[in-house]
């Protein structure tokens, strides 16, 4: 990975601090983007076999970019905006995580470790494996000082909360706001949009609305939604909002929740597939569309629209694809020269991604070199906070996909959890922001 | 080296839930628990629907039996410090709790291979009381037994407990069984080919009030006279033991060395497949409907996948116990009682003991894994089976937590969840012949410490059972006992 020699400048140019290194990085960009487009890749050692890893999906679903920041173990590097003198520290490896000892675990163990029946019940061996594993578990280190008060939580009451500001949650928003019904919406990330701000372009997809647009207050950014709990007092969601002064806890009770937050890029099994070098297709995407980082030559591998949209983006900004393998149909018209139907895929590399083989359909065993890997396949439901407030979730067998059940005005089992976008069946985002839409007006007819 | 992964936080790849299946491990939940896959950082995130469709494409299981794992809160790893900013009212009872999953099996997961039309010995719940019973009714050689059990192997509190074990209890009977139990605990792996990661770190509890520090000084000096090396230590010695503790307002502590934890899951994998090598049935996702009764013995027990004939019927459904035991007409004394609990991110080691203020409730250890484990009991929590989670909760352990060791402010919950203990008015088991039914045998009522003395009291039972030699156990424990009023209660409850 690299920053584009095009890059337009996104903020100011700082430096932090990897473990005594000075690292550039610009500031409020996540330190994670940051450290790959300096050519650190490796940020962690995986729990068990202490695989290297470098950061897979951007959207803290995963833990391959987790590091000691400030002192506090396993923070989400991808969503941790970069400041100068920021101190960052790789955790689980003997003596450093490029050199880690314990790698000769992954190498003792090429068919994996059974840790219920390893040793079990031999005498001495079980002992000593019990205090080795104690001392091997675990992931970073108590914090030395007591951690400052955040600030005090706080009891927020509206009429609809929306969870998820991409194209289904901002068209819900906007029928919400025409028709004047007070409404709070919760975006995880720290701009609004979603899929339309950092996914694979799509034709016909709807632009991403300012702020500004919206009642005042309406909108809050950087605040995901922890659980959708109940109370004495009623159903509310649980937010951990990230203020200047901290993160403060909201409590946010409504009488209808809309449930539009997307989903989570998946691992697809294959072998290698955490090597350093391979991500996620959404983080490839978001990376190039917002930072501009993006590497010099990819292999590209999975199915659905995305992947083909994927392809072509890196092409029209200057990244050599060398394979496109989709994993479940012929490539559609359109799609990159090099796309082919495939199964099979490898990623190839010691500790960093250095080519890619796949069995193509038509031809035998093929390999290319390339210095990233890009998995690009349909997202996963976030069906969890619908689960949470009583709707039905399903697994769709012909997709792979669990999935929340919802009438097309995006009803579920539960009275007042209505669900739209990728959780209820995912499409295009235009058609997420028209099952967005139905769902609001469905949910504003209701409200007495 | 080469490896296809499927869950990257915890290492699990493509050939470990493979492997599991091989070990009839099939539904998504008993997946998870066996091979570890969603138990990291991301809970599930990234890996649930690819396992999901493995699992599918595989066969092991056909699409409606695909459900997800209960998705348990907080969505992201939270900080303690911001969870205990949370509002609580404590003058209220919690109320509420998410998700809910008491009835949560769809049909689709029920076996379709037909129960035995009869046994001689039918056990009522697949957690760790009824499995230990069943292995240990095997080892005396009577093998005819059935286990039924409504879920999955660990839906219950066999698999919602913290994995303490402790031989510090109140009365004499406890203390023995307790003492016996984590003897044969260290010889499980042995017996049963499973690890349980018996770690004797200590239970170390602290008194912040008067009555409790004489309740902990009279304890011991009972513990020393059974051999249990417990001592009663200064706070400054708590300190020693536990780095970091902070012991405002405590007054004294005791200790006991050989206490510890365990990973509570493998007891009952364990178990189960020792039955199954011996020739009994272990059946999961099969519920009870009923009883079939004549001249004071029960003659069938009526379930989902048909009936059983059988001679002796045992009761060790823990917290489900009276809800079974009024579909044949008993009325057992018992309730449960919801307890939260949560796990925090994995650390590495940095406490020894199991920590518990016994004033509130409080306690707190480290998993073998790193995790911070730990729950508190609500005096308001009002009875009934609920299994959901509270924001309260979290707040209150937090808070809790905090005061006990300042330092966690920044340590992340990665989920929380709860069980039900099984409480009786003395807070002692029910054990024994149940007055009026007489081949039906009570092994319930153990009041958040069953897993803890499951293996000591199922080995006293299957000889009992098995022999007929009379055991005081059963006399003692009786359910009569709460109709004749002999009652000796135990006041070493946690919460």
């Amino acid at each position: 990975m690299r920053r584009l020699p095009d890059a337009s400048p996104r903020g100011r140019a700082i430096t932090v601090d990897l473990e005594g290194e000075s690292i550039p990085a610009i500031e409020g960009e996540p330190v994670a983007c940051s450290l790959i487009a300096a050519d650190e890749q490796v940020l962690a050692r995986s729990v068990k076999y202490h695989r290297p890893r470098s950061p897979y999906c951007f959207a803290a679903a995963c833990s391959h970019c987790l590091m000691r920041v400030d002192g506090q173990p396993n923070v989400y590097t991808c969503r941790t905006p970069a400041r100068d003198g920021m101190r960052l520290e790789r955790q689980n490896a003997y003596p450093s995580a490029k050199v880690d000892v314990f790698e000769t675990i992954d190498w003792f163990f090429p068919r994996g470790l059974d840790h219920h029946e390893m040793f079990a019940g031999v005498p001495v061996a079980e002992q000593v494996m019990a205090k080795v594993a104690r001392q091997l578990a675990g992931l970073g280190l108590l914090p030395k000082e007591p951690a400052p008060t955040p600030p005090p939580a706080r009891t927020l009451r509206t009429r609809v909360a929306v969870v998820g500001g991409g194209a289904a949650g901002l068209a819900a928003a906007r029928v919400l706001a025409d028709r004047g019904v007070p409404f709070l919406l919760f975006e995880r990330d720290g701009h609004l949009g979603g899929r339309l701000a950092h996914g694979a372009p799509e034709a016909d997809a709807p632009a991403v609305p300012e702020d500004s647009t919206f009642p005042k207050g309406s909108i809050l950014t950087r605040a995901p939604v922890l659980g959708l709990y109940d109370d004495e007092d009623g159903r509310f969601l649980a937010v951990g909002a990230w203020e200047p002064e901290g993160p403060r806890l909201l409590k946010v009770y409504a009488e209808r929740f809309l449930l539009a937050p997307g989903g989570h890029p998946p691992m697809v099994p294959f072998e290698n597939n955490d090597l350093p070098g391979v991500y996620s297709g959404r983080a490839a995407s978001l990376l190039l569309r917002r930072y501009d980082v993006a590497p010099e030559v990819a292999a590209l591998v999975g199915w659905g629209p995305e992947l083909h949209a994927l392809a072509n983006l890196m092409q029209e900004r200057g990244v050599k694809v060398v394979a496109v393998v989709d994993l479940k149909a012929a490539p559609p018209s359109g799609a990159h020269p090099t796309a082919v139907q495939g199964s099979e895929p490898k990623a190839h590399g010691l500790r960093r991604v250095g080519a890619f083989s796949y069995t193509a359909k038509d031809g035998g065993r093929k390999k290319v070199d390339c210095d990233a890997v890009l998995v690009s396949v349909p997202v996963s439901p976030s069906f969890e906070l619908a689960r949470q407030g009583g709707a039905k979730v399903t697994f769709d067998a012909g997709r792979g996909l669990f999935v929340v059940e919802a009438d097309a005005d995006g009803r579920t089992q539960a009275r007042d959890v209505f669900a739209a976008g990728d959780l209820t069946g995912g499409g295009t985002a235009k058609e997420a922001g028209a099952a967005g839409r139905r769902a609001a007006e469905a949910l504003v007819g209701g409200l007495s | 080296m080469s490896k296809a992964m499927i869950c990257s936080c915890e290492d699990v790849t493509v050939d470990d839930v493979r492997h599991a299946v091989s070990r009839g491990f099939c539904d998504v939940e008993s997946v998870k628990r066996y091979t570890g896959f969603g138990t990291g950082i991301c809970q599930g995130k990234s890996c649930l629907a690819a396992v999901a469709s493995l699992l599918e494409q595989e066969k092991a299981l056909k699409p409606p039996a695909v459900v997800p794992f209960t998705p348990r809160p907080p969505l992201y790893p939270t900080e303690l410090r911001v969870l205990a900013t949370a509002p609580v009212d404590e003058s209220q009872p919690p109320v509420g709790g998410v998700p809910q999953e008491v009835d949560a099996f769809p049909p689709a997961l029920r076996p379709e291979a037909p129960l035995p039309a009869k046994a001689k010995v039918v056990i009522i719940g697949g957690g760790i009381m009824g499995l230990a019973l069943a292995y240990n009714l095997a080892r005396e050689g009577e093998t005819d037994v059935v286990v039924l059990e409504r879920g999955y192997l660990c839906a219950g509190a066999s698999g919602r407990n913290g994995g303490g074990v402790r031989m510090q209890w109140g009365t004499p009977a406890l203390v023995e069984l307790a003492r016996r139990s984590i003897d044969l605990m260290k010889g499980f792996a042995r017996e049963l080919g499973i690890n349980v990661w018996l770690r004797q770190g200590g239970y170390l509890f602290l008194a912040k009030t008067k009555p409790v520090a004489q309740r902990l000084d009279r304890n011991a000096a009972l513990h020393n006279k059974f051999g249990v090396p417990t001592r009663i230590i200064s706070p400054d010695e708590a300190r020693e033991i536990v780095p970091g503790l902070t012991l405002k307002d405590c007054l004294t502590a005791s200790f006991n060395p050989e206490d510890g934890v365990i990973f509570p899951w493998p007891f009952l994998w364990g178990y189960a497949q020792g039955c199954k090598k011996k020739g009994v049935r272990v059946e999961t996702y099969t519920d009870v409907t009923g009883f079939e009764t004549s001249g004071g013995q029960v003659r069938k027990v009526k379930t989902t996948r048909g009936d059983i004939a059988c001679d002796t019927v045992v009761l060790a459904a823990g917290a489900w116990s009276p809800e079974v035991a009024k579909l044949v007409g008993v009325p057992l004394p018992n309730e449960p009682h919801r307890h939260e609990i949560l796990s925090t991110e994995p650390l590495k080691p940095f406490l020894g003991p199991l920590v518990s203020v016994l004033d509130t409730g409080l306690y707190f250890s480290q998993s073998m894994r790193g995790e911070i484990v730990g729950g508190m009991g609500d005096p308001k929590e009002p009875a009934g089976l609920n299994m959901g989670s509270t924001l309260r909760f979290v707040s209150r352990f937090a808070r809790a937590l905090m005061e006990q060791m300042p330092q966690v402010g920044h340590v992340k919950v990665l989920r929380q969840w709860a069980g039900c203990y099984d409480v009786t008015p003395d807070n002692n088991p029910i054990l024994g012949r149940t007055p009026g039914l007489d081949n039906l045998l009570q092994m319930s009522g153990f009041v958040g410490h069953g897993f803890m003395m499951a293996p000591a009291v199922a080995e006293r039972m299957a000889k009992w059972m098995a022999t007929g030699e009379s055991d005081e156990l059963f006399t003692r424990f009786n359910l009569r006992r709460f109709s004749e009023g002999t009652l000796e209660r135990e006041d070493m409850i946690i919460g």
